[in-house]
């Protein structure tokens, strides 16, 4: 009976954050509908997966993964008789975004051939992720129900491994390249988290590290706000539940020399305090007088 | 011996097994009859150890993103081995690739 009533509730269709380039095409009667739905998988086994998602997974006629450990892999493929690793489409000399494009179509082929489709992604997967929002982008572009479901993110667990609450100071996230490519403001009154220092500069995409001498790069731009004795902290979340999380601190001049992995992120705290805006604060006052006057 | 992957699923949604000391959870799981690679796994603290019973295949991290800007302006095309400079963010070139119609 809940299945007949669930199966007569409208589907509404979900905005998207970016603009499509074709619209939607009428929906068919005389075709199966494909749909895809991206899933976060969370970031530690057995913790994190969410209900939702592992409904979605269950309720899937494929499953395609890009996971970070091939033990998570092996524990999704017990929820799924038909798990696709994406694994295998990445290598060493071939650029990422060929990598990316090729999940993409993995995804929308099966789309298109009438199957209900789930793409479960480590962490959120709608963070440092492009294949899940370009997937569903192109799945609504074609007329499909597509949709993303949140989890557990690297960035949510370093909040709670390292203490650290972005409300209080402001919180900037930037892939660490992007601080390399272009000209960025950096607030050092704020935290500072910087994605995939490990490949940090590089251009090729098709690299899966670089090295100190490009760290040492990113560490003279970060110079030029911060002093080289900062501490910043070197994090890695845990994939498996029989790990700790892995926290180092050092100063920002030993960044370069540091083993770092691509999936460690580095944290610098504030290095200066907030600065009051006179400016605001008294226009601010000055409303509030306006108010109790009137 | 018990299943490896029962094993971390059930210690991932405990909330007094995740938090165990290393001593605690190698007590409970030499009592629930696990595999050695678990159990040294444990005692190490050195997950990697578990390569023992499922091989050693590290996956590539997927959240290795685009560099910002490279995602619109990248042909499809397998022999292109040139570096490929950063676009404007927002500046996108016109897809190759065009989706099927259904």
């Amino acid at each position: 009976m809940l299945l007949i009533i669930l199966s007569a509730l409208p589907f509404p269709k979900l905005p998207y954050y970016q603009a499509m380039d074709t619209p939607p095409l009428p929906p068919t009667n005389d075709a199966p509908r494909g749909s895809l739905a991206c899933v976060g998988m969370g970031m530690t086994l057995g913790s994190h997966l969410t209900p939702l998602a592992r409904s979605q997974i269950e309720q899937a006629d494929v499953v395609f993964a890009a996971l970070s450990d091939n033990i998570v892999e092996l524990w999704l493929q017990r929820m799924h008789p038909d798990v696709r690793s994406l694994q295998p489409y990445y290598a060493e000399g071939k650029s990422r975004m060929k990598t990316y494009r090729q999940w993409v179509e993995l995804m929308m082929t099966e789309v298109r051939a009438g199957k209900n489709v789930c793409g479960v992604f480590y962490g959120h997967p709608g963070i440092f992720a492009w294949s899940p929002h370009k997937a569903i982008e192109v799945a609504r572009a074609e007329g499909f129900k597509a949709h993303m479901e949140p989890g557990i993110s690297a960035e949510d667990c370093l909040y709670a491994d390292l203490g650290i609450d972005p409300g209080r100071f402001g919180c900037q996230h930037f892939e660490a390249s992007q601080l390399l490519f272009y000209e960025r403001r950096i607030d050092p009154t704020g935290y500072l988290v910087l994605w995939q220092v490990g490949l940090v500069g590089d251009l090729s995409l098709k690299r899966f590290s670089t090295g100190a001498a490009y760290r040492q790069v990113l560490v003279d731009v970060l110079s030029e706000d911060y002093p080289l004795d900062h501490e910043v902290i070197v994090y890695r979340g845990a994939t498996l539940p029989i790990q700790k999380p892995r926290v180092r601190r050092m100063a920002l001049r030993d960044l370069p020399g540091a083993e770092l992995t691509a999936e460690e992120t580095v944290v610098l705290p504030p290095s200066a305090p907030l600065k009051q805006n006179l400016a605001v604060r008294e226009r601010l006052a000055a409303l509030d007088k306006e108010a109790s006057i009137a | 011996m018990s299943d490896t992957i029962e094993l971390l699923e059930a210690i991932g949604q405990n909330a007094t097994l995740r938090h165990a000391s290393a001593d605690q959870l190698a007590s409970i799981l030499e009592q629930a009859n696990a595999s050695a690679a678990l159990r040294s796994a444990v005692a190490a603290g050195d997950s990697s150890l578990l390569s023992a019973e499922f091989g050693h295949k590290p996956n590539k991290a997927p959240q290795i993103t685009n560099v910002p800007g490279h995602e619109e302006d990248e042909s499809d095309d397998d022999g292109d081995d040139k570096p490929h400079h950063p676009s404007e963010p927002g500046h996108s070139q016109p897809h190759k690739h065009t989706p099927h119609k259904q």
